[in-house]
């Protein structure tokens, strides 16, 4: 539980810094944020004696149980190293950036950020299961992206951002699978399980694709060629950002993954070979690329791509025998290249550039940057007796022993040759020699497409005047300068056993190598070489290198493919609607036709028989709705068209009567009615010009193929539909269905007589009131759409378009809402139907659950009579004289109602939706009551809500004036 | 008897395929219309046993009248689906009344805003 709080602390921080920023200044909230963090610090070097006594603690909160997404906690010795790193390397990070940032806003928005990802890179290494671990590892990726591109109005910034979300997130896409994988090979998520699963994963058929889809994430997080390039580019981060994230902890994510999958995925052909190949390839390329920047960031992140390199290439080796060098390394460079960031972004901070050229001599106005920064690239250069030596030492002797450790080794020198050049470079040409800073003509390199030039200018604009940094800024590089001297004098006491009890084997590791050794001479060589190369700069400097593609070069080649492969697709759109649901459909017809359905019928099953009379009169109506329903089609006008469907939907309702099925053939009735005056109405809300215009298009307008077209489209479809119907009619079994058990268990269970009745209320009332909610909605979208017109830019600019197009032509604008049909008559009939259409909702309501009518049909039935009290009255006058029909209120009384009658039972000790019959209770005209009474009056107000609104909404005088 | 009924549903589809690829934009929500009627009637075709009377029970929990009830299932969900489909059709024609303003036209071929 302990630890969920302190991987709680950051994220509980960063909601706090936006709202605090306003009462805070930025270095409080630095402070702030940086205390929070060294607290954190403490309690986990507290961890430290349970581990080392217990071995790995594992706590777990069930979070979604039946997805095995578990939060769960795994500590060891490994997580702590990281752990402690994030916390150890944020708290002086937060600190640097109170004082970095001079706007408390900016700072609050930054800091915010920056919790954020500290709470998210400590839940990564503290991840207990594998599903946490990659949520965990998304976010770092996200905020990484909002970090790059903290400066958004840059547009180096913006790319940089993209390409480095494009990159991570795709990897991290191969990492979810990759760890699906490993969680059905290992048949657990949760880490403990999978770590003591020993040879299971490599001996599992599906171990090269776990291996590659991990190294995949692990590459592009930890910037691996050729993946490599995303790093660079996340330079135009603020520097805070970048010596925190893309120095000290994310970009270690992908290292961390492989440390964690060694024991139970590393040590094979597979594994050496490629974590060897690529992680030297990219150190040297790193290495290389790294002394040929301009700009101070810009060396520094290729430095860190090939410290990475150095880092996988060692967790490759087998036996083993690089994860001490591996994890001494991580320390190293935590160390002296955060304190390189910082410095140098207190460089740009003072000096407005971080460009090597403008730069030189600037011990003379910042003595104590001088000095850290020299402590710093000494470290980074590995001269004894500092801290980095260490890991170089180290570093060297796990190389002897591998494979083909000549080529290696001899890499590996090259590569540590160069960064000792980098260090020179970074210590000498911009804190030795005359003072100068030359800002004169400064532009910010902000063309990425420029892979020496891949960063912008960072959060201070260019200017030529120096002002001094405050002491704090020197602080946080000062620190960790000291620890790279001071960790080489504790690897007794501190470094060695926190190895240990990660690797849970003895080792040796020391400061002073006890004879000279290969490694020693070869550490020597790298140092003299490293010197040279210095020395000669002027004359490298000057070649020209031949042109290789880049990686910023092929990304942009792939995302550029991409949009052009869109483009050629949007070439197919013609934009018509009828155009996309014929593709639809015949993509239907293809599907059903290659999948083989006409075998599902059985047809020596299908037999007509007709028994009676009725079966007779059934035949009649089913003919009677189709020629209706043909007649709609055949009718050109539209009003005709609409009654047309009208008697194809009385037709079935007749049919429904005859099932027997007096419930849903009074619903018909009445809903068909509904719809047809609803329709009529509409068509009256639709200009006629309009309405006409189209009718002679299509009359005239359109070729005889097209429609032939049509004729077979509808043909075949209409065929399918029959196939399939007639399967399901005929395979069905006929008797032992639920139906016979809602037969039986209506009246006992739900108390009703009328089974329909029964279901809807009670054994489907569910289904009943998602359908009258989604029927409210659909109602009160309608009085949206009808009565407002949408706001904004859009709508201005469509009203633009459209009175371009058809000119000042004035549509038909009554300001009288009283309709054409209100005559003394109509009022009167209206007047009386209303109170009668309630007396009939009543009875039905009543008598539910006995005879036909329902809930439903009492809606509709009022419904009906407010509809009537619109025609007749107009909108006005009906709202006057009804006072009580609001219908949205009506609408969310029903539901509430609804709902409150099914949570009622709960309070009862019973489940949702329970029925309460109410036996005792001897009510006049053999009237029963049960709490099915209560939900069916909830449905009477919501559909009568929803009439209302819809009528309503078509009688509405705004909706004549946005016309 | 309900095969009738299954191949009936099958030509109510057609006719509602057909009549909703007119160009016509009211037309094409009558097309919509006829689909709603046609699955209600497929509903009803796969009614589990041709019943002769409604599906109630009386006080004894027997149904009334002796026959064979018509399936009570069925009709529950055809109850649902036509309130549905009413609610359904009234959005569908409030966005037919919306294109017709802003386009100025209820012909889809003329609204050709989805091109690229």
């Amino acid at each position: 539980m302990e630890i969920a709080l302190v991987n709680a602390v950051p994220f509980a921080l960063a909601a706090c810094a936006m709202p605090l920023s306003r009462w805070l200044t930025a270095r409080a909230l630095g402070s702030l944020m940086a205390g929070g963090m060294a607290l954190l610090f403490v309690i986990l070097v507290g961890y430290l004696p349970t581990v080392s006594a217990q071995g790995a603690l594992e706590m777990l909160i069930a979070w979604v149980p039946s997805l095995n997404l578990n939060l769960t906690f795994y500590i060891d010795g490994l997580a702590l190293i990281f752990a402690l790193t994030v916390t150890g390397i944020g708290a002086l990070v937060m600190l640097y950036a109170g004082y970095y940032f001079e706007d408390a806003a900016q700072a609050g928005r930054f800091l915010m950020l920056m919790m954020a990802f500290s709470g998210a890179m400590l839940g990564l290494v503290l991840a207990g299961n594998l599903l946490s671990l990659f949520i965990m590892w998304e976010l770092t990726s996200i905020i990484s992206f909002l970090l790059i591109g903290f400066k958004g109005k840059d547009k180096a910034a913006r790319v940089g951002a993209t390409m480095a979300l494009i990159i991570t997130g795709g990897g991290g896409l191969a990492l979810l699978a990759g760890l699906m994988l490993v969680g059905a090979a290992a048949g657990s998520y949760e880490m403990a399980a999978i770590l003591n699963s020993g040879d299971l994963l490599r001996e599992h058929p599906a171990f090269l694709a776990i291996a590659l889809l991990l190294m995949l994430g692990a590459f592009t997080k930890s910037a691996q060629f050729p993946f490599h390039f995303w790093l660079p580019n996340a330079m135009s981060a603020p520097t805070p950002a970048s010596a925190f994230l893309h120095s000290a902890t994310m970009v270690k994510a992908g290292v961390y993954l492989l440390l964690r999958f060694y024991p139970v995925l590393g040590d094979n052909d597979l594994w050496t070979g490629l974590l060897l190949t690529v992680g030297l390839l990219t150190m040297f390329i790193g290495a290389f690329w790294a002394i040929r920047q301009n700009d101070l960031k810009g060396c520094l992140a290729f430095s860190t791509v090939s410290w990475l390199g150095a880092l996988v290439a060692l967790i490759g080796l087998p036996n083993g025998y690089g994860l001490m060098a591996a994890l001494v390394g991580i320390i190293a460079h935590a160390m002296y290249k955060g304190a390189l960031f910082l410095i140098v972004g207190t460089v740009d901070h003072s000096t407005g550039t971080r460009n090597l050229d403008e730069l030189s001599g600037l011990r003379a106005k910042m003595p104590g940057f001088a000095v850290a920064t020299a402590v710093a690239s000494l470290s980074m250069a590995g001269v004894p007796p500092l801290f980095g030596f260490v890991a170089k030492e180290v570093l060297l002797k796990a190389m002897d022993k591998a494979p083909s450790a000549g080529i290696v080794l001899f890499v590996v020198t090259a590569a540590a040759a160069l960064t000792v050049t980098m260090a020179l470079i970074l210590f000498w040409d911009v804190f030795m020699g005359k003072y100068r800073v030359a800002v004169a003509n400064h532009q910010p390199a902000k063309d990425v497409s420029d892979p020496h030039h891949p960063l912008g200018d960072d959060a201070y604009a260019a200017a030529p005047h120096h002002h001094d940094a405050p002491f704090p800024m020197l602080l946080a590089p000062a620190v960790l300068g000291v620890g790279s001297v001071l960790f080489s004098f504790l690897i007794d006491p501190v470094i060695k056993p926190l190895i240990q009890l990660t690797l849970g084997t003895p080792i040796s590791l020391y400061l002073i190598p006890p004879q000279i050794d290969l490694a020693f001479q070869l550490s020597m060589s790298a140092l003299a070489i490293g010197f040279v190369i210095f020395i000669t700069r002027s004359w490298w400097r000057a070649l020209n290198l031949p042109k290789l593609p880049t990686g910023p070069e092929v990304y942009r080649a792939v995302l550029g493919s991409i949009d052009a492969a869109g483009d050629l697709l949007l070439k197919t759109q013609n934009g018509k609607i009828r155009h996309y649901l014929i593709v639809m459909l015949i993509a239907v017809v293809l599907f059903v036709v290659f999948s083989n359905v006409a075998n599902v019928v059985d047809w020596s099953r299908a037999r007509i028989e007709i028994k009676s009379a009725a079966d007779v009169l059934k035949i009649m109506l089913l003919l009677l709705s189709l020629g209706a329903t043909w007649a709609s089609i055949a009718f050109h006008k539209h009003i005709l068209a609409a009654l047309a469907l009208g008697m194809a939907g009385y037709s079935i309702g007749g049919l429904f009567l005859l099932e027997p099925a007096p419930d849903v053939a009074l619903v018909q009735f009445l809903v068909e009615t509904l719809a047809t005056v609803l329709i009529i109405l509409i068509l009256a809300k639709t200009s006629t010009r309009e309405r006409e215009k189209v009718i002679q298009q299509a009359q005239r307008g359109t070729p005889r193929h097209s429609n032939i077209r049509d004729v077979i489209i509808a043909t075949v479809v209409g065929g399918i539909v029959t196939l399939f119907a007639v399967a399901a009619v005929v395979n069905r079994p006929s008797r032992q269905t639920v139906a016979e058990w809602h037969m039986e268990n209506s009246l006992p269970k739900a108390g009703v007589n009328d089974v329909v009745a029964g279901i809807i209320t009670d054994f489907r009332g569910m289904d009943t009131m998602i359908e009258i909610t989604v029927f409210g909605l659909a109602a009160i979208s309608v009085y949206t759409l009808l009565t407002r017109p949408p706001a904004g830019k859009v709508w201005r600019r469509l009203q633009q378009h459209t009175a371009m197009q058809v000119g000042e032509e004035s549509s038909e604008v009554r300001a009288d809402t009283t309709p054409r049909l209100s005559t003394p008559l109509t009022r009167f009939a209206a007047t009386i139907v209303l109170p009668f259409s309630f007396l009939l909702a009543m009875a039905q309501l009543l008598y539910a659950g006995v005879g036909p009518g329902d809930g439903f049909t009492a809606g509709v039935v009022t419904g009906l009579g407010v509809a009537l009290w619109f025609v007749a009255f107009g909108y006005d006058e009906t709202k006057k004289r009804l006072p009580w029909l609001r219908s949205g209120r009506l609408i969310g009384a029903g539901l509430v109602l609804a709902f409150v009658n099914a949570a009622v039972p709960l309070f009862f000790g019973r489940e949702f939706a329970a029925i309460t019959i109410f036996k005792e209770l001897t009510l006049p005209a053999s009237l029963k009551l049960a709490s099915t009474t209560f939900f069916e009056i909830g449905i009477f107000l919501a559909v009568l809500g929803g009439i209302s609104a819809m009528m309503e909404a078509i009688a509405h005088p705004k909706e004549v004036e946005s016309l | 008897m309900n095969i009738l009924f299954a191949i009936a549903t099958g030509i109510m589809f057609g006719l509602g395929v057909y009549q909703l690829l007119r160009r016509d934009l009211i037309k094409a929500s009558f097309g919509f219309y006829i689909l709603f009627t046609a699955i209600n009637l497929f509903l009803l075709a796969a009614g589990a046993f041709e019943g002769t009377v409604p599906a109630y029970v009386d006080a004894q929990n027997e149904v009334i009248s002796g026959g064979t009830p018509s399936d009570p299932l069925v009709q529950a969900l055809i109850l649902t689906a036509i309130v549905i489909s009413f609610g359904t059709y009234a959005l569908l024609l409030s966005f037919i009344v919306l294109a017709s303003r802003r386009f100025k036209t209820v012909d889809s071929d003329e609204i050709d805003d989805l091109i690229g």
